[in-house]
């Protein structure tokens, strides 16, 4: 068993990435990629509707995936790329996910940064590009307006028509990026 | 099991179909269960490092099933929960070693070296694949291949017969050349079936060397794999299940990034090269649009494009060799305008055959034009064989005379000549 990884250095839920990052020889790193490039195979072969991931260029720890908006939603019809940055220590720890489409969303702020539990102290192992990109997708038309990153998004979700008003406004501003 | 429960004072409740259900029946005859290679492989798999599991540990309240190593850093570095469903594992002691499982796997994969050793394979094969830039790599190869490959295959006579022995075995290769013979001879519907990408893949003998081959060696590497394991399943199967059940052709496009960029990157290379072949429909004149139209459609359905001889014929048209001879006064403005490649539908009548001529010839005259030639009349004729000129009369279409004289696999030969009224 590896026991060369001590309490101190491993503790702190995937944060302190530099501890666990010594801490992982390079051995592990092959297991990263490895476990990456298994889950690269399996969406694949699931071929999942409305989401698709690929590496970004030849680095297999960089991803870009799009996900659609959810059907029924403000958000149909539309699509979004998202980055996905995965640490040495995945599935251990999550990966850094953002929206490189701009998104107008209570839990997205206009960076394209991301408030999702599963990303942060609710991440489990079990996790993988796919559930993420299919909890992002979820997210989208189902907000947690108690914890907005985007207050105006949050204070506007309620009327769902003025909403969608400002949305299509809002794609017709950044349709260059 | 009490003496670690942390919780002593939880109680322990039956669910009803936990009061109800029987133990299964221990097989002691010589049944036999099948049991699919998918489902078999989620079940040895640990969901963590997606491998088959190694020392398995158990969540004692759960039973969830995770290698030793895996469960342990996930402990270490996340919540104190089982990582499947989030109940709390306070520390290692909420594990249990399972050697029965490990028993288990070792009996189903006797040789796990062996098993690891051809995943290594399969995921450095798979890598190769994967890569992007390799990917747009072949692609682009492809594009420039068939974009040098595309305009002699019109004219000359056979090329594409060769292309089945360039494919060299790749099945898909082999299969599409052979089509693409049919179709020609035939005209039969069939080719169409063919999905884009076979045909785009395999078309050209250049081609099949890189994107082609490239989804044949994905498709292989796979296939390999059952054959020396002794059959039950790894993630390696499964893919082959996948493969076997599906053309490898869908696989060739590893996923809808770049899958868009290969429909969408050869079409814009064959909307160039169509124009630079129907440079003389510039969509000036009726006929004009309706050739050009068509030969856009064309690029739509790429690979169908010359295959679908059942809808688009192409011809070469010539001055009569000797009604319109190299002294006449129509044939010494036009220089070298006065053979023309043409690409139109099938159902279009020889009439409107002579009307475009027409038209595109005082086009392209314009004042040069003599004055006697303007609104000029053409007669038709074919070629069936050198020297052997046949008129043709107003109202065939053009399959008819294809089907009458022609039937090669080559563009038709027809010549011009003005009417003397």
């Amino acid at each position: 068993m590896a026991q060369n990884i001590s309490p101190e250095q491993s503790g702190g839920a995937g944060g302190s990435s530099k501890h666990t990052d010594d801490s992982l020889p390079v051995k592990d790193n092959h297991a990263v990629s490895k476990r990456l490039h298994k889950e690269l195979m399996n969406l694949m072969m699931a071929n999942e509707k409305g989401i698709s991931a690929f590496p970004d260029g030849e680095n297999i720890f960089k991803w870009v995936g799009t996900l659609e908006g959810p059907r029924n939603t403000v958000y149909a019809n539309q699509t979004y790329r998202l980055s996905l940055d995965f640490p040495n220590s995945y599935p251990y720890a999550a990966p850094v996910v953002k929206f490189l489409t701009p998104c107008f969303h209570p839990n997205v702020d206009l960076q394209g940064a991301i408030c999702l539990d599963i990303l942060k102290d609710k991440w489990s192992a079990l996790y993988d590009v796919r559930t993420i990109l299919l909890s992002i997708q979820s997210l989208l038309g189902e907000p947690n307006n108690e914890s907005p990153l985007n207050a105006q998004a949050a204070m506007m979700w309620h009327d769902q028509k003025e909403y969608k008003k400002y949305l299509d406004a809002f794609y017709e501003k950044h349709k260059d990026t | 099991m009490t003496s670690l429960d942390p919780a002593p004072n939880k109680t322990w409740d039956l669910s009803l179909y936990e009061l109800q259900r029987k133990p299964q029946e221990i097989i002691t005859d010589s049944t036999e269960i099948a049991v699919s290679p998918r489902s078999l492989h989620s079940e040895l798999m640990c969901p963590i490092c997606l491998d088959m599991l190694k020392k398995t540990m158990t969540t004692k309240e759960c039973l969830h099933r995770f290698c030793s190593d895996c469960i342990v850093t996930a402990l270490r570095s996340g919540n104190k929960e089982c990582p499947t469903c989030r109940k709390k594992l306070v520390s290692k002691r909420s594990l249990r070693a399972d050697p029965n499982f490990d028993l288990l796997i070792s009996k189903i994969y006797p040789s796990r070296e062996e098993y690891e050793a051809l995943q290594e394979k399969v995921m450095a094969k798979f890598n190769q694949t994967q890569s992007q830039q390799a990917l747009v790599n072949s692609i682009n190869e492809g594009i420039k291949l068939q974009s040098q490959n595309r305009p002699q295959r019109f004219r000359t006579k056979g090329s594409c017969g060769g292309s089945g022995g360039g494919g060299g075995g790749g099945g898909g290769a082999g299969r599409s050349s052979a089509n693409q013979l049919q179709v020609h001879d035939t005209a039969s519907n069939d080719s169409n079936s063919n999905t884009n990408s076979i045909d785009r893949d395999n078309r050209d003998p250049g081609n099949s060397g890189a994107s082609a081959t490239s989804a044949n060696t994905s498709a292989s590497t796979v296939a390999v794999t059952p054959s020396t394991t002794s059959g039950a399943s790894t993630s390696a199967n499964r893919m082959h299940v996948d493969d076997a059940s599906n053309p490898p052709s869908v696989r060739s496009t590893p996923s809808p990034v770049p899958s868009n960029s290969s429909s969408s990157k050869p079409k814009r290379a064959m909307s160039v090269l169509t124009s630079e072949r129907s440079e003389e429909s510039e969509s000036d004149s009726q006929m004009d649009c309706r050739t050009e139209g068509d030969s856009n459609i064309d690029t739509e359905g790429e690979g169908i494009g010359e295959l679908g001889i059942n809808d688009e014929i192409e011809l070469v048209f010539k001055p009569h060799p000797t009604e319109m001879s190299a002294d006449n006064q129509l044939i010494r403005a036009l220089k070298e305008n006065c053979v023309r490649y043409i690409k139109t539908t099938a159902n279009a009548t020889v009439d409107h055959l002579s009307k475009y001529l027409a038209m595109r010839l005082t086009l392209d005259l314009g004042a040069d034009l003599p004055e006697a030639c303007r609104l000029l009349n053409f007669c038709i004729y074919v070629a069936p064989q050198p020297q052997q000129l046949v008129i043709l009369n107003g109202n065939q279409t053009l399959h008819q005379v294809n089907d009458k004289f022609w039937k090669v696999n080559k563009p038709m030969e027809m010549y011009y000549s003005w009417k003397k009224t």
